[in-house]
C-alpha cells in the first residue's frame, strides 16, 4: 500500500505519539516520531516529511513554538504544513506572547492549533485537506 | 498642654480690653458737650458762677480725646494692641479725667460741689482696667487733690468760686465738717469702687482667659480626634503595608503638630530597626538605615517598654539612636514602644525644633497613637500574608489542574483508539463500558478545565481592561447552544435591543460567563421547556436575564450556590455529571468586572438569573 505522505509528529508524551501513529497509520499515513524539538531536527536532517504534528508544551513550555520560529527562517523547510497540538489551548490563546498570535495568522507554516485530547476526525479531516491543497504527491 | 501658651494674652481678652478702653473716650465727648451745653443754661437762668474757667475744663476735655485719639489710633485695628499700649492710654485717659473732674470741682464750689462726686467716675474706669495696686495709688492721689484743694480753700490759699442764684450762694463756702464729711464721703466710695471694681474685672479676666484656654484645648482635642479617624479610617480601607504607615506618621505629625515623626519596625528577630516611614525627617539620613538594637542601648530600652522624652537632645544621644539627625536641629525628641498585645514590633517616633517641646500629657497621648499605629501595621501585614496565602492557594490550584490535564488528554486518547476499533474490534458490551470510562475522564476533564479558568481568573485578580459589544456576544451565545436546545427539545431565545453599550471585560470573559448560566439553564430544563436570555439597560448597567423554566433552586441551597464544588441534590438527580465549578466561575467573572448577581428560582418552576454588567468605559463618555 503506498504511503499517503509522511507525517512527523513531535511529542514528548510518549502515549501520544503512540495513538497518534496508530490513527495516522491506519489512515495511510507514513509516520516518524520525535520526542524534542531537538530530535525532530535531528530527524528533519534525515528526512523530509510532508507535514508535522508538533505539540506546543514539551521541556519548555514554549519549544514547539520555538521549534516552529526555526523552521519557518529555514529555506528548506519554510513551506511545510505544521499542525501545533497542545492541551492549553485556552492558556496558549490568552496568555500567548505576541510571536505565539503572529504564528497563528495566516502567514505562516501552522497551519492549524488543536487542542488535546484530540478529536480525530477533525484532525484527520484537516490533514486531508492540507494535502489536498497542496496538491501534495503521495510519497513525497 | 505644650501647644496652649499660657503665658500670652488670650486673642479674645485682647479685643474685649481694648474695646472697653475705649469707651471712656465716647462719654467724654458726649461729657464735653454736656458740661458746655449745662454752663449755657446755668448762665441763661441767671446762675452766677466761673463760667469762663468751666468752659475751658469743656474744651480741655475735648482736646484732650482729640489728643487720645491721635495718639493711639492705631491700637483700634491693630493686630498690636499689647498690654502695655492698653495701660498707656488707659493712664492718658485717667490723668485728663482726673484733672478735668477736679477743676470742675474746683470751679464749681469745690469740695461740696455736686461735680467733686464726679471723680469717682475716672477713678470706676481705672480700677475696671488698671491692675489693683495701680488703681489705689489713682485713687489716692485724686481724692488727695479734692482734699489739699479743701484745705486750702478753707485756709484762704486758693480763692473758693461760689455758685449764687438770685444772690443766694449755692454751695457756700462749706464749713470744715461738711467738707470733712463730703470728701470722706467720696473717698470712701472711691476705695471701695476700687475694690470692687478691681476684683469683678481680676475674675472676669480669669474667665475670659479660662474660656479661651478650654476653646484651645478643644481645638486640640478635635484635632487629636480627626487624626485618630484618619487613622482609624486608613486602617479600614488601606491595605497596602507602606500606604498605611505613611498616612499615619502624616497624620500624627499633624495632631502632634512636631516637624517630623518616623516608624522604624523590628525585624522578625527583633535584633534590627529598620525605617518603615518617615515624615519631615531629611530623606538621606533614613534611607536605607538600619540600626542594630544590640548596639543602641536607648533603642533597646525603648524596645522593652520605656518611653524616651527630652526637651534638650544631645548629639550623643541622637548618635545613640542611630540617627544621624543632630544637622536637622531638633532638640526635643520623644520615642514610644509600637506596643500590640504586649509585643513590642517597633517604635514611634516625634521630633520637634522647640526645646522641652513634650509635656506628660502628650507623652500619654503619643503612646495611644502609638497603639493605633501598631494595629495599622498588623493589620496591613495580616492582609497581606492573607493576600500571599490566597495567591499560593491559586497558584496551588493552577498547577494542580495543569498538571491533570496532560495524562488525562494521553488517557482518552488511548481510549479513543481502542473504542474506535484501532486495535481490534470492539464487542457491544466492551464498547458500553468504554463509554462509560470515557464519559468519566472527559468529566474530569471539564473539571480540571473548569479550575483552571477559575484559578487563571483570580490570578488575573483585576477587572480586564477589555470591551464587549453585546451584538457579537449575543451571536455567539445563540450559536453555541441552538443546537443543543434544539436536541433537548428545549425554546431558547436571545434577546437583545438595538442600542445597549458595550460592557466591561473582554468578549471571551463575558462569553464564558453568559456560557455558564446558559449551559446550566439548558442542563436542567426538561424537554419542553423554555430558555430566555435577555440583555436591557438598567440604571447604568447592562442588565442581563438567564431565565428558565425548569427544576429551580431549593431555597436552602442558594447561600451555597456560588461555592466551589456545590450542586444541589435536585441538579445530581437530574444530571450525573457536573462539576460544581459553573457558577462558582461566573461568581468570580462577574465580581472581576465589578458586576453583580441575583438569583431567584422556585422550585419545580425555573431559575432566573440576573446580572448587571458595568458599561464600558468608553461607551459611558
Amino acid at each position: 500500500m503506498t504511503s499517503k505522505g509522511l507525517i512527523l509528529v513531535v511529542d514528548d508524551d510518549p502515549d501520544i505519539v503512540a495513538t497518534s501513529r496508530i490513527i495516522l497509520e491506519s489512515n495511510g499515513y507514513e509516520v516518524q516520531a520525535a520526542s524534542s524539538g531537538k530530535e525532530a531536527l535531528e530527524l528533519l536532517s534525515r528526512c523530509k516529511p510532508d507535514l508535522m504534528l508538533l505539540d506546543v508544551m514539551m521541556a519548555s513550555d514554549t519549544e514547539g513554538f520555538e521549534l516552529a520560529f526555526k523552521l519557518k527562517e529555514d529555506p528548506e523547510f519554510r513551506e511545510l504544513p505544521i499542525i501545533m497540538l497542545t492541551a492549553f489551548l485556552e492558556k496558549v490563546r490568552t496568555e500567548g506572547p505576541g510571536p505565539f498570535q503572529f504564528i497563528l495568522g495566516e502567514q505562516w507554516p501552522v497551519e492549524w492549533l488543536f487542542e488535546k485530547p484530540l478529536d480525530t476526525k477533525k484532525l484527520l479531516a484537516k490533514i486531508e485537506a492540507i494535502f489536498k491543497s497542496r496538491k501534495m504527491v503521495p510519497g513525497g | 498642654m505644650g501647644t496652649v501658651a499660657h503665658d500670652a494674652e488670650p486673642d479674645a481678652d485682647r479685643g474685649a480690653a481694648a474695646t472697653l478702653c475705649w469707651w471712656p473716650v465716647r462719654i467724654r465727648w458726649a461729657a464735653a458737650i454736656v458740661l458746655l451745653a449745662a454752663v449755657g443754661a446755668a448762665r441763661a437762668a441767671g446762675v452766677v458762677f466761673a463760667a469762663g474757667p468751666l468752659v475751658l475744663v469743656a474744651l480741655f476735655l475735648l482736646a484732650g480725646n482729640v489728643l487720645v485719639c491721635r495718639r493711639f489710633s492705631g491700637l483700634v485695628d491693630r493686630q498690636t494692641r499689647t498690654r502695655p499700649m492698653r495701660r498707656q492710654l488707659v493712664a492718658w485717659q485717667a490723668v485728663i479725667d482726673g484733672a478735668a473732674f477736679w477743676a470742675a470741682a474746683y470751679f464749681s464750689g469745690g469740695a461740696t460741689s455736686p461735680l467733686a462726686a464726679g471723680c469717682l467716675l475716672p477713678i470706676f474706669f481705672v480700677a475696671l482696667l488698671l491692675p489693683k495696686p495701680t488703681a489705689y495709688r489713682y485713687c489716692a492721689a485724686v481724692l488727695a487733690a479734692l482734699g489739699l484743694t479743701a484745705l486750702s480753700e478753707l485756709f484762704g490759699w486758693l480763692p473758693h468760686h461760689p455758685v449764687a442764684y438770685q444772690g443766694a450762694d449755692l454751695v457756700a463756702s462749706p464749713h470744715p465738717a461738711q467738707a470733712l464729711g463730703s470728701l470722706g464721703m467720696i473717698a470712701a466710695v472711691g476705695l471701695l469702687t476700687t475694690g470692687l471694681a478691681g476684683s469683678a474685672a481680676g475674675s472676669w479676666r480669669r474667665q475670659v482667659k479660662d474660656l479661651e484656654h478650654l476653646r484651645q484645648t478643644e481645638a486640640v482635642f478635635n484635632r487629636r480626634l480627626q487624626g485618630i479617624f484618619s487613622i482609624l479610617e486608613t486602617i479600614g480601607s488601606v491595605r497596602d503595608l507602606n500606604r498605611v504607615l505613611e498616612t499615619a506618621v502624616s497624620e500624627v505629625a499633624l495632631v502632634m503638630q512636631v516637624k517630623g515623626v518616623s516608624v522604624k519596625l523590628l525585624s522578625e528577630d527583633g535584633k534590627l530597626l529598620r525605617y518603615a516611614a518617615a515624615f519631615g525627617l531629611p530623606e538621606r539620613m533614613i534611607r536605607e538605615k538600619v540600626v542594630e538594637v544590640e548596639r543602641s542601648p536607648l533603642n533597646k530600652r525603648i524596645i522593652q517598654g520605656e518611653p524616651f522624652v527630652t526637651g534638650r537632645v544631645t548629639a550623643t544621644e541622637m548618635f545613640q539612636f542611630g540617627e544621624a539627625l543632630s544637622e536637622a536641629n531638633f532638640r526635643s525628641v520623644l520615642f514610644v514602644p509600637l506596643n500590640l498585645e504586649g509585643r513590642v514590633i517597633g517604635i514611634l517616633g516625634a521630633y520637634c525644633e522647640t526645646p522641652d517641646r513634650f509635656a506628660a500629657e502628650e507623652v500619654n497621648f503619643f503612646r495611644l497613637a502609638a497603639r493605633l499605629v501598631a494595629v495599622a501595621v498588623e493589620n496591613a501585614r495580616a492582609y497581606e500574608a492573607v493576600t500571599a496565602m490566597s495567591h499560593e492557594r491559586t497558584w496551588f490550584m493552577m498547577k494542580v489542574a495543569h498538571n491533570l490535564r496532560a495524562p488525562l488528554a494521553g488517557m482518552l486518547s488511548i481510549l479513543e483508539v481502542v473504542r474506535d476499533g484501532y486495535l481490534g474490534p470492539v464487542n457491544d458490551r466492551q464498547g458500553e463500558y468504554l463509554r462509560r470510562l470515557d464519559r468519566r475522564a472527559r468529566t474530569m476533564l471539564a473539571l480540571v478545565n473548569e479550575l483552571m479558568t477559575l484559578s487563571r481568573n483570580r490570578q488575573r485578580g483585576e477587572i480586564e481592561s477589555g470591551v464587549t459589544e453585546l451584538a457579537a456576544l449575543a451571536r455567539r451565545v445563540r450559536r453555541t447552544f441552538q443546537d443543543k436546545a434544539a436536541e433537548k427539545r428545549i425554546g431558547f431565545q436571545v434577546s437583545l435591543p438595538e442600542g445597549l453599550p458595550d460592557v466591561r471585560g473582554r468578549l471571551e470573559t463575558v462569553e464564558q460567563m453568559v456560557e455558564n448560566l446558559v449551559s446550566n439553564a439548558i442542563k436542567y430544563t426538561p424537554a419542553e421547556g423554555s430558555v430566555e436570555v435577555r440583555f436591557s439597560r438598567a440604571n447604568g448597567t447592562v442588565r442581563l436575564e438567564v431565565s428558565d423554566t425548569g427544576i429551580g433552586i431549593p431555597a436552602a441551597d442558594r447561600p451555597r450556590l456560588f461555592t466551589e464544588f456545590f450542586r444541589s441534590e435536585n441538579a445530581k438527580a437530574m444530571e450525573e455529571v457536573g462539576t460544581g465549578l459553573g457558577l462558582a466561575i461566573v461568581k468570580e467573572i462577574t465580581d472581576q468586572l465589578g458586576g453583580r448577581i441575583l438569583v431567584e428560582s422556585e422550585e419545580g418552576a425555573g431559575t432566573i438569573f440576573v446580572v448587571h454588567l458595568p458599561i464600558a468605559a468608553a461607551a459611558t463618555s
